[in-house]
């Protein structure tokens, strides 16, 4: 991998419709911003390098030195990534939820997390219509005001940089696959910064196949409700084909077709449907009303799942194969498509140039054979 | 007392080029004079403003310059003698006026001053008023010197009232602002009392209503005035000549270009070759005594500022009498032999003279133009125009670029004429992008703003200073709000016509001569016309960047943010610290990743420097007006401000 700086950041990621705004490069230095889900920079930076490059998850992603770092080994070809356990689940009688959109788990997790001090500080998704921004929150009982589910891209990542210089030492973080790749590649501290400890404290994924972009879907919007009164966001199974909105005029469907319009350029490059750096990854379990997808991927994720079911916090099951190979089918796509992309257009393992990724070439023949 | 009021007439002064101007007025016994700030003009009301209680005249700075002719007209149509002031483009605005004025004619000398700019060192063109005079038709006098301009300025308003008709007197700025001796004339005891009289014929301006019709009567007439006035000017001696009876070569010049001339005839030895002919009555020429002293000439050369205006009515009257001048080589502007932009110096004449007459100079070796040109550019420390410390529009810019930056749709910000012209540098981290006449900016902006029609997205942002609003803001916004353009008019209030030295203008309480004058309020202006309108205090960047982006984002139509802080230099306020501001060299992060010196690189306020050798920021503590808004800007928050305890 090659580090760059902010030039880079802009010529390649930027311009170059990669950009998710997931708020990696943000809250380092007074150049980058977000606003409106689009990352700008406001003036030149002349470094060469810079931890804006280096965080981005659509520049020079090291997925073999990532994978090295959190699992001990090289990136492989699983189609849902490294795992210790799927189980199904939703939230615990414990965790006092009132409102959740799916099962909960999400929710419960970090609530439990922070009461038992295994985070000091949970970086999550505050929404106000269609826009959302990250909030660093140390109080549990103040997690299930940020549970509602979202669709357009936001700056997550930026909340996590925020905590850092805040001096949280153990953060949580809930983020969708690039905001988790993001903060996977803090970890490894790439600059090589002296003194660097690993600051975060539980990365819980969630399930991705692509978000919107916030300006394009609120033009959408504009037109067929009041976007402050919409209250939920919802994508019911398929073949529903409509994202439900229940806003302070009733319920509105919209098409699918029309949404996707909506989504970002960035999508189409991502291979990751299922934050295959997080301690846990989330996700709806389709076809199985009020429950997630849990997959715990590390130790760490493990014991904070054990322990949530034992505190009855969390209700879970564990899977089989079959449960989840519908799951694994879709995400074996999504990589696939992505690589396939990648490739046409020369931005994995670029041999000059800026890569998008980059990983083993074995692991790479696989994926391109599967 | 002042030495424009002296009255030991024969005494010998030094006298600015604009004091002598003033004090040639005072001469005349002026009683009304008005004009609009503008540089190099303005210091000629600001000296008749201090003086006009003790010399009883009444003194204004007008809205625009062509309400400061039309005042100025009043008071000649009410029989008393009136001067008007302006810079060289304020002719332009003044010039709608001036054609009717020009055919209507005046009856007390009326006299206007306009000073140009040549090489536009305080303007954003390059202009010329000299044009206007053989446009409009009227008589046209340029000054070569100071003791020309006091005495010019006293036989304008003769002249002015012997032909009943405006007389142009135009300066430039190395006579505006330079100075020189002038033996002082006697200042007369006036008792004019004004009276409009209209109860005479109809086509007589003199007795009857000032009106321009008929039209081709009065314009026939103009022009027979304009023979008449030539006829005079045959006998000027405001015209001069020096040089031998038959040069080879004929300097035709005017105004401070004659001094140019004469400077590199003498340098270059070449009094027994080359005769001067200083003209100083432009217009219309005096058309014996050209041709006289062409028809002895070898060829002819022209020296003038800025655009070939006597080379062209020369040739044209050369042309004309073609027997009796004989055929000449004439070089000038139109030759390529004077450059026809920028300012003239010596070194021009020297060239073109060198060229002319093969004749050899060289000022310096070239061995040392080169050490000089390598050691300006190598030695010299960067001083690109900034705003100063402690600038509102410096503040302003910062929201403003930040704003539109984050907004993230290509805005961008339409300027006029003002300090904030310069933000189209980085002082105003390059915000502005187009940038013309007074108030263009917002005309401009209207104009975009109505093309979403044809799919432009773009946020469309005009800025325009208090003074300017009240100049040449006003229709544009009228014109977009009426017209439904969707654009913003960002107003920067610093609370005078500060660029030009805090003349009032109609938002302030106080009027040029300092008496308490009905002060409009520029918000309620707005919300008059039917513009929403919304105000902040530009150090409060934080609050100024949410405004702004909100109505970038969700405001509709032409709208209005006024951004108002006091100017830094304003007498109110220089020289008063609201804090005393320290770095705290353990929290400055210095070059490392994560600021890259944003103060000090980006922001660029002079007040803040940065300490090489500690590798950190400093304040300058001498020129640090105490603002205190780079304490916002640093991330670092190592900047510290205290309130200055008063």
């Amino acid at each position: 991998m090659q580090l760059a700086g902010s030039k880079e950041l802009v010529s390649d990621v930027i311009k170059n419709d990669l950009c998710i705004g997931c708020g990696a490069c943000v809250s380092l230095c007074p150049y980058f911003k977000s606003h409106n889900g689009k990352t700008v920079m406001l003036f030149q930076c002349s470094r060469d390098k810079g931890r804006c490059f280096a965080y981005c998850p659509k520049a020079e992603v090291d997925l073999d030195g990532i994978s090295q770092y959190i699992y001990g080994r090289p990136y492989g070809a699983e189609a849902l990534g490294n795992y210790i356990t799927v189980r199904s689940s939703r939230a615990g009688a414990a965790a006092g939820l009132k409102f959740f959109q799916t099962g909960g788990t999400v929710s419960s997790l970090m609530m439990f997390a922070l009461r038992q001090g295994l985070i000091d500080s949970a970086v999550v998704t505050a929404r106000d219509g269609v826009k959302g921004k990250p909030v660093v929150v140390t109080d549990a009982s103040k997690i299930p005001d940020y549970a509602a589910t979202g669709y357009s891209a936001a700056p997550v990542a930026s909340g996590f940089n925020e905590a850092m210089n805040a001096g949280y030492k153990k953060i949580g973080i809930v983020g969708t696959p690039c905001q988790v790749n993001a903060v996977a590649q803090i970890r490894t501290n790439p600059m090589e910064a002296e003194n660097f400890t690993d600051p975060s404290g539980m990365v819980i994924g969630l399930f991705c196949t692509w978000a919107l972009d916030e300006g394009a879907f609120r033009k959408i919007l504009s037109g067929k409700t009041d976007i402050a009164s919409i209250k939920k966001y919802d994508i019911p199974p398929p073949p529903a084909g409509v994202m439900q909105l229940q806003s302070g005029s009733g319920t509105i469907d919209i098409p699918l077709t029309e949404i996707r319009e909506a989504i970002p350029g960035a999508c189409s490059y991502c291979h990751d449907m299922t934050a295959e750096f997080a301690d846990i990854s989330v996700g709806v379990f389709e076809g199985k009303e009020k429950l997630n997808i849990l997959i715990t991927r590390t130790r760490r994720g493990e014991e904070l799942v054990q322990a949530a079911v034992s505190a009855g916090f969390l209700e879970a099951e564990t899977l089989d194969d079959k449960d989840i190979s519908g799951l694994a089918a879709a995400s074996m796509n999504k990589k696939k498509r992505a690589l396939s992309k990648l490739s046409l257009e020369n931005k994995i393992n670029s041999a000059e140039g800026i890569s998008v990724l980059r990983m083993n070439s074995d692991t790479l023949k696989q994926l391109e054979t599967m | 007392m002042s030495i424009l009021t002296d009255k030991n007439a024969g005494k010998t002064a030094l006298l600015m080029g604009n004091e002598a101007l003033v004090r040639g007025a005072l001469e005349a016994g002026v009683r009304v004079a008005a004009g609009y700030p503008g540089t190099p003009s303005s210091d000629i009301i600001e000296n008749l403003a201090k003086v006009a209680g003790e010399r009883n005249i009444y003194v204004e700075w007008s809205v625009n310059e062509k309400v400061s002719l039309e005042v100025a007209a009043a008071g000649s149509f009410a029989g008393l003698r009136s001067l008007c002031v302006m810079k060289q483009n304020g002719v332009n605005v003044a010039s709608d006026f001036l054609l009717h004025l020009a055919l209507s004619g005046t009856r007390a000398g009326l006299v206007l001053i306009p000073c140009d700019d040549p090489g536009s060192i305080s303007s954003v063109n390059e202009g010329e008023s000299r044009h206007f005079a053989r446009l409009v038709e009227v008589p046209l006098l340029e000054p070569g010197n100071f003791q020309e301009a006091r005495e010019m300025v006293r036989w304008a308003f003769e002249l002015s009232e012997q032909f009943r008709t405006l007389v142009m007197v135009r300066s430039v700025t190395r006579l505006s602002h330079a100075s020189g001796n002038v033996t002082l004339g006697e200042l007369p005891e006036s008792d004019a009392k004004a009276y409009f009289r209209f109860d005479g014929s109809l086509i007589d301006a003199q007795t009857g209503p000032v009106i321009t019709a008929p039209v081709p009567m009065r314009h026939a007439n103009q022009q027979k005035k304009l023979k008449q006035i030539a006829e005079v000017f045959e006998t000027s001696k405001f015209n001069t000549y020096t040089g031998p009876e038959n040069p080879e070569l004929l300097i035709i010049t005017s105004s401070v270009c004659s001094l140019y001339s004469v400077e590199a005839v003498r340098l270059l030895k070449l009094e027994d070759r080359v005769g001067i002919l200083k003209i100083g009555t432009t217009w219309p020429l005096p058309e014996k005594l050209v041709k006289s002293h062409i028809a002895k000439a070898g060829a002819v050369l022209f020296v003038e500022e800025v655009l070939p205006f006597l080379e062209e009515n020369v040739k044209v009257l050369a042309l004309d009498n073609i027997e009796e001048t004989g055929i000449k080589k004439y070089y000038g502007k139109i030759d390529g032999t004077i450059p026809s932009v920028n300012e003239m110096n010596p070194d021009h004449v020297i060239r073109a003279l060198t060229a002319i007459l093969g004749v050899e100079y060289s000022g310096m070796s070239a061995e040392y133009e080169q050490k000089a040109n390598i050691t300006m550019f190598t030695k010299s420390p960067s001083r690109e125009l900034t705003f100063c410390p402690g600038c509102p529009h410096r503040a302003s810019f910062w929201s403003i670029h930040n704003a539109l930056a984050m907004d993230n749709r290509d805005g961008f910000v339409c300027g006029d004429i003002g300090c904030y012209t310069m933000a189209i540098l980085g002082a105003g981290f390059n915000s502005i992008k187009t940038a013309h006449a007074m108030g263009s900016g917002t005309g401009i902006a209207s104009g975009f703003g109505k093309f979403k029609m044809f799919g432009m997205e773009q946020p469309v942002v005009s800025v325009c200073g208090d003074s300017t609003f009240f100049h040449a803001g006003m229709p544009p916004l009228v014109n977009a709000i009426h017209n439904g353009s969707d654009m913003l008019m960002i107003i920067l209030d610093n609370r005078g016509t500060a660029m030009t030295g805090f003349q009032p203008h109609p938002g302030l309480d106080v009027d040029a001569m300092g008496n308490r004058a009905e002060a409009a309020d520029i918000a309620e202006v707005c919300r008059a016309l039917g513009a929403t309108v919304v105000t902040s205090d530009p150090f409060d960047i934080a609050g100024t960047r949410e405004k702004l982006l909100d109505t970038l984002e969700n405001g509709k139509g032409a709208r209005v943010m006024i951004l108002r802080q006091i100017c830094a230099l304003s007498p109110e306020k220089k020289g008063k610290r609201q804090y005393e501001v320290r770095v705290d060299t353990s929290l400055c992060r210095g070059t490392d990743c994560g600021c890259d010196r944003l103060c000090t690189r980006i922001f660029r306020c002079p007040g803040l420097v940065w300490n090489k050798e500690g590798g950190h920021a400093q304040i300058d503590e001498i020129i640090c007006a105490g603002c205190g808004v780079c304490t916002d800007i640093c991330p670092a928050g190592a900047i510290i401000r205290s309130e200055v305890t008063k």
